[in-house]
């Protein structure tokens, strides 16, 4: 379970998360939606704080971080029990693919060569890439190493896996492959925080939306329920702007 | 200007005695870039974790060494070091003029290398800290694991340059009187007058070293850079695909217009 | 023998009257090879026949060895060259008669063609020939193209490239004192073998070439930023 409490962040002067509160239960699929600049990236960043909150609380499970005076054990645990994956990959460029997900293994889990090397191929076998395994990223497509980037993450076999718009950097046509790979997870029980813009999925894959808008949530619950009456003003425009069917008049 | 008659027989007669002193020239050389790179990460490190006062000590440090010619270098610190020292009681005037060879070229490389460092780090995307982070890895482990490879893979090329300017920069030793390869030619040049061909031979064999050393590196770049393949082609650039340019330039030719062409 | 403060300012002023021959030195040198090197990029560029692979292999050999032996070859080898010639042809000229100063720039620009070279061309590489294609599609002729299109965007990449080179010769010319040239090198020498204070001479001439080089870089970075400026207005 991921519980945070009262979330603020400041970026010099500009408040881009304003005592936010959200709790995700084991097992969850949560899709944050919101406009750009509404602090949903930052909002997950802060979780394995890769953004430091300038106050407020991260618990994941039994360890709660108080945001205010964190020590580097802390942060170091945090990001231990979640993996993440990014919206521009963030392959490590001089590692191949099996290597890519090895490293986290060897080095920070501490497992041996043979059994890590097993789970990794085990893992990238699962999202289509077990003839890949000896490719660098720079020889593999968009799509091919954002499936590399969710395979390191899920090979660390994390508490939650933490994806940051892990589908806006792709080629359209490579978009499919990736949910595809993303729902197939969903549906193991793996707790994940989506930060995307692609509406269908989140309405197929989300246990719960969250909408946030202004640096707070606006308005969060059950797909069906968000997508067809949203309760607040600000979601209906920005569910009006983003929806294709809105979108003949362009 | 002085000088015997040319004599090639003497291309071949120096070129061994020349030779002889090429262990001092490659002694300069390698321990001034080991020490080098040992200054050169010291003098990075307060400016890549931008801690202050030192920051700014390495900045003067670096724009001092970077900023004066090598040869004022040797000579203040061949003048200047023994009178510093002797403030302390510390009698250098029996120590071997090679050492103040090696630390003047020490230092001047440790300026160049933590340049090179600090470029090569500021190169690596700052995502490839972040993903080591988001899988668990702490400071260190991210910095030697994952950005420190990257870097030194990006730096290779400029790293080789270096080596190969110091080599060349050893040159100038004679003028403190240290017999490496230039000093040995000077005093060949005494002997026998026959300037031109010690400077030829001095030539050949500076150049075999460098072009040497170039071939070296680049296997080493082309080892260490094999993940980037496929993106180091891909760049379309003006002259690298000179083929396609000489087309477009003939076919404007006679059409003014001109068109995209192929 | 203690440090002498006051020495370093008598030797400073006494060295201000060097700076402009080693300016002179700089200036010329790289003047001259920026366009010997302007050249030979085109050469390897065009892979025009002969004179491209001798391009190459004149640049490889010039970077593979130090500016010092560039400097001694010409000045021991050119006068024995020219003499000979003039011999043969039965001429009075001799090679004596020939300022030393003219060696070091003939040495130090061939030094510089070679450097200056791969920074024209590394600079017209970095121009993406979409941008000639585009300049093309829009009706302008070749020169016109490269002229406003090529010339404009290789410069502003290049400055960095430029002002290091720069940089390199005005530090390559002290070694213009082997053959007795008195530029700011050589005045620290004659300036401290009245009285043995080398160390305070030199201290005077590095602060001078570390002034000198602390300017050329804020020069080019000031020229840079205009230029960017310019191309950003441009383009995007």
């Amino acid at each position: 379970m991921i519980r945070l409490r009262r979330i603020t962040k400041f970026f010099g002067r500009n408040q881009v998360l304003k005592d936010i509160d959200l709790t995700v239960e084991k097992g969850e699929v949560v899709v944050i939606l919101g406009p750009s600049g509404s602090g949903k990236t930052t909002l997950l960043r802060c979780i394995n704080y890769l953004e430091k909150p300038n106050a407020g609380e991260v618990a994941i499970g039994e360890l709660a971080v108080d945001c205010k005076r964190p020590s580097k054990k802390d942060i170091q645990a945090l990001r231990r029990k979640t993996a993440m994956v990014f919206q521009h990959y963030n392959l490590f460029k001089h590692k191949t693919a099996l290597e890519n997900v090895m490293e986290g293994l060897v080095v920070v889990r501490k497992l041996a060569k043979e059994e890590a090397r097993e789970r990794s191929v085990r893992v990238l076998e699962k999202v289509g890439l077990g003839d890949k395994l000896d490719a660098y990223p720079s020889q593999l497509s968009g799509g091919q190493q954002q499936r590399v980037g969710i395979a390191r993450a899920l090979a660390l076999e994390p508490e939650a896996i933490l994806f940051d718009e892990p589908t806006s950097a792709l080629d359209p046509e490579r978009v499919g492959e990736v949910l595809e790979v993303i729902r197939n997870i969903a549906k193991e029980g793996i707790t994940m925080i989506v930060v995307t813009h692609e509406m269908g999925f989140a309405r197929d894959v989300a246990n719960r939306v969250v909408f946030m808008d202004g640096g707070v949530i606006v308005e969060e619950g059950d797909p069906k329920i968000i997508f067809s009456r949203p309760k607040e003003e600000r979601t209906r425009q920005f569910l009006k702007r983003i929806t294709p069917e809105a979108n003949y008049s362009i | 200007m002085p000088g015997a008659k040319f004599d090639i027989a003497y291309l071949f007669d120096y070129f061994p005695k020349l030779l002889s002193t090429l262990n001092v020239t490659l002694t300069i050389v390698s321990l001034s870039i080991l020490f080098g790179l040992g200054v050169g990460f010291l003098v990075a490190l307060p400016r890549l974790y931008k801690i202050p006062v030192l920051r700014r000590l390495s900045e003067v440090y670096v724009s001092f060494f970077r900023g004066t010619p090598i040869l004022i270098q040797l000579f203040l610190i061949y003048y200047g070091l023994p009178e510093m020292l002797k403030l302390v009681h510390i009698d250098v005037t029996r120590t071997p003029v090679l050492v103040f060879v090696v630390l003047t070229y020490s230092l001047h490389a440790g300026a160049f290398i933590s340049e090179m460092i600090r470029a090569g780090v500021t190169a690596v995307d700052r995502g490839q800290a972040e993903a080591a982070y988001s899988v668990g890895m702490n400071g260190y482990q991210t910095f030697t694991r994952i950005v420190l490879p990257q870097a030194l893979a990006i730096s290779l090329p400029v790293f080789a340059n270096l080596v190969i300017a110091t080599l060349k920069d050893t040159s100038l030793a004679f003028t403190l009187g240290v017999m490496e390869m230039t000093g040995k030619a000077d005093t060949l040049i005494t002997l026998g007058q026959h300037y031109i061909e010690t400077y030829i031979d001095l030539a050949i064999i500076y150049f075999v070293i460098s072009f040497a050393l170039e071939r070296l590196f680049r296997l080493l770049e082309r080892r260490l850079l094999r993940h980037e393949r496929r993106e180091r082609t891909a760049g379309k650039r003006f002259g690298r695909n000179v083929p396609s340019l000489r087309g477009l330039l003939a076919e404007s030719a006679g059409v003014p217009k001109g068109g995209a062409g192929g | 023998m203690k440090l002498d403060p006051a020495f370093i300012w008598t030797a400073f002023v006494k060295l201000l009257s060097a700076v402009p021959t080693t300016l002179f030195i700089t200036v010329v040198s790289v003047a001259a090879g920026f366009l010997l090197g302007t050249a030979i990029a085109l050469f390897r560029i065009y892979k025009v026949p002969v004179l491209g692979p001798l391009s190459a292999g004149y640049v490889t050999f010039i970077r593979g060895t130090p500016m010092l032996v560039h400097l001694l070859l010409i000045y021991y080898g050119l006068p024995a060259v020219i003499d000979g010639v003039s011999a043969a042809f039965g001429w009075s000229f001799r090679s004596v008669s020939i300022p030393y100063v003219v060696f070091a720039l003939i040495a130090f620009t061939i030094t510089a063609s070679a450097y200056l070279s791969e920074v024209v061309r590394s600079g017209l590489l970095s121009v993406s020939s979409g941008q000639l294609e585009a300049a093309y599609s829009v009706g302008m002729t070749t020169p016109q193209a490269i002229r406003r299109i090529v010339f404009p965007q290789a410069f502003a990449a290049s400055i960095p490239n430029l002002s290091n080179s720069f940089i390199g010769m005005l530090h390559g010319s002290t070694l213009a004192f082997t053959v007795s040239v008195v530029e700011i090198n050589a005045k620290a020498q004659i300036v401290a073998s009245t009285n043995w204070k080398y160390f305070e001479a030199y201290i005077a001439a590095a602060v001078i070439f570390w002034g000198l080089t602390v300017l050329i870089e804020r020069l080019a970075g000031v020229l840079e930023r205009k230029i960017n400026i310019y191309n950003r207005g441009g383009v995007a």
